[in-house]
């Protein structure tokens, strides 16, 4: 099962997005999980991660979170600013499936 | 103006990124955010021993006896009481993780390091008389709870980097192979904690030859009493607000920013109120944390609970009216991103001034009000910053505490609307646009 992680600032408005993201999952027959966590907790949750995305709030965030997660070959981006307002949980959850189709292929050319 | 967006940007960013990735302001934040469990558990059980109703202390009393408050004391000065030590093991730890070292070695040897800066007596006056007699052989209360937050602060960074400079010196016992791991693990962080506990007990020496007698009584009142105090005005929360407004401008979170920087100043202003409110005398101040996370910050950061109420009541293009049903809910947990990032406020010139000067407007109704007398100030109780409006401004001040947050909604909601409306219209006539262009 491949494994979504959401970070914000304190773990909160990204767990609204969450359970948007699972709705999007569920209708489209997926099995992921997807959990939000503080930022702050970032090193912790990373061993079973699949992909990594922060809220555009702790952008500022991303060169630490890059560190953590290219130890572990985890993809990590930024949420578009506007789909993370929208609580657009389909767009988000296909950017995250996009980001690690990617990575696997950089794993396996 | 895309060019000045682009210039203020290249400037706040670096700014943003380097408070919030700070090693040493990420270790304090962190810290802070270990205690705070215990914090907000130690306050609210103080609250319910003091709860703000006419007569309940004497109605507890009658069912249960004088000593009832007893019960709800004790896990108060269990916690709230000792916060210095929760915080020292918080930072030490995350800072130790930070540079991959074993973190619970050092954050206990850092709790250690801060006991050998702190005198192990105490002042005790019995009643009825004048003199002053010395305790031996007691871990004193004053030095331990708020007050020995700053020492605390510089202990467990201080020695949390000496522990890592020796470490990495090497100058370590090293076992030979075939002794069990976990003993030479233990071995291992014998010469590294020896030397930084005796650093500790130069730096105490040698504050036992100045006039202060212990760093604690240096510290406390060559540094925390005037930063606290400082932090104690309203010319500090306007500055303050005012950058988090900034930040948030650009979408950055600026609450989380600048409270990088403001929290410990901002709890130790609660924690001395609370400790007053415990005994039952005067509040001595009227900024504290819950002073800006209930009073201006109503709906999150900007006060956009009024806006997100002007989006539902009065807003007519669907842009608005989704944005206003998606973030009602979230709201009124004081959790805005929906309106910042979807309405969208970040980078909005038409929502600049009212989401930055709502907070501002608010800072000064509530501190007139609170210095007038006319609502308590907060009674530094710490509660989640998400407890809802009305009831977060009744746990604080009371009654009187729920009526200035209903009266700062409706003021927040009149700020906001001329703003929303030129901007409703501005969406009606997007939308209109693209509905003829459809057809």
């Amino acid at each position: 099962m491949k494994r979504i992680l959401l970070f914000c600032s304190a773990g909160m408005s990204t767990s609204l997005l969450v359970t948007k993201m699972q709705n999007a999952a569920k209708a489209m027959e997926m099995d992921v999980s997807i959990d939000a966590f503080p930022e702050a907790e970032m090193a912790s949750h990373l061993d079973d991660a699949d992909v990594v995305l922060l809220g555009p709030q702790i952008r500022f965030a991303l060169g630490r979170a890059k560190k953590l997660c290219s130890e572990k070959n985890i993809p990590v981006d930024v949420i578009n600013s506007m789909d993370y307002g929208m609580m657009d949980g389909e767009k988000v959850l296909k950017t995250a499936l996009k980001m690690m189709e990617n990575q696997n292929r950089e794993d396996h050319p | 103006m895309k060019k000045k967006e682009n210039l203020l940007e290249e400037k706040i960013m670096p700014v943003a990124d380097k408070i919030a990735n700070n090693r040493y302001l990420i270790a304090i934040r962190d810290g802070f955010m270990l205690a705070m469990p215990l914090l907000i558990i130690g306050a609210i059980s103080l609250l319910i021993e003091e709860l703000p109703i006419p007569g309940y202390g004497d109605f507890m009393s009658g069912i249960f006896g004088k000593h009832w408050g007893d019960f709800f004391l004790v896990p108060y000065h269990a916690s709230m009481a000792i916060m210095s030590i929760f915080v020292i093991i918080g930072i030490s730890h995350s800072l130790t993780n930070h540079y991959k070292q074993d973190g619970l070695n050092t954050a206990v040897i850092s709790l250690v390091s801060f006991f050998v800066l702190t005198p192990f007596v105490t002042n005790f006056t019995p009643e009825g008389s004048k003199a002053v007699y010395q305790v031996d052989s007691v871990i004193p209360m004053e030095w331990i709870g708020s007050k020995g937050l700053f020492v605390g602060m510089v202990s467990a960074i201080l020695a949390t980097e000496i522990m890592r400079f020796v470490s990495n010196k090497g100058w370590v016992i090293k076992m030979p192979e075939g002794v069990p791991p976990t003993v030479a693990k233990a071995f291992s962080a014998l010469i590294p904690g020896t030397i930084t506990i005796f650093s500790f007990g130069i730096i105490r020496l040698i504050f036992a030859y100045t006039p202060f007698g212990t760093i604690h009584n240096c510290i406390f009142n060559v540094l925390q009493l005037p930063l606290v105090s400082l932090g104690d005005s309203l010319g500090a929360v306007i500055i303050a607000n005012f950058f988090i407004g900034l930040f948030w401008m650009f979408g950055i979170a600026g609450g989380d920013v600048v409270q990088s920087v403001m929290t410990p100043i901002w709890l130790a202003l609660s924690a001395d109120n609370l400790l007053a409110f415990g005994k039952g005398e005067a509040l001595p101040h009227i900024i504290t944390q819950q002073f800006n996370s209930i009073y201006l910050w109503l709906g999150g950061g900007g006060a956009t609970l009024g806006l997100c109420l002007a989006l539902l009541l009065v807003c007519k293009s669907q842009q608005c009216k989704r944005i206003g049903k998606l973030s009602i809910l979230p709201g009124l947990f004081n959790i805005n991103e929906p309106i910042i990032f979807g309405l969208p406020v970040v980078l909005n010139p038409i929502l600049l001034i009212p989401f930055i000067c709502t907070p501002l407007i608010l800072a000064v109704i509530t501190y007139c009000t609170m210095a007038a007398g006319l609502v308590p100030a907060p009674n530094g109780v710490i509660i989640p910053w998400t407890t809802p409006p009305i009831i977060g401004g009744f746990l604080v001040s009371g009654i009187r505490g729920a009526i200035l947050q209903a009266v700062e909604i409706v003021i927040s909601f009149l700020i906001y609307l001329p703003f929303i409306k030129a901007q409703d219209k501005k969406y009606c006539e997007q939308e209109k646009l693209y509905e003829n262009n459809k057809e």
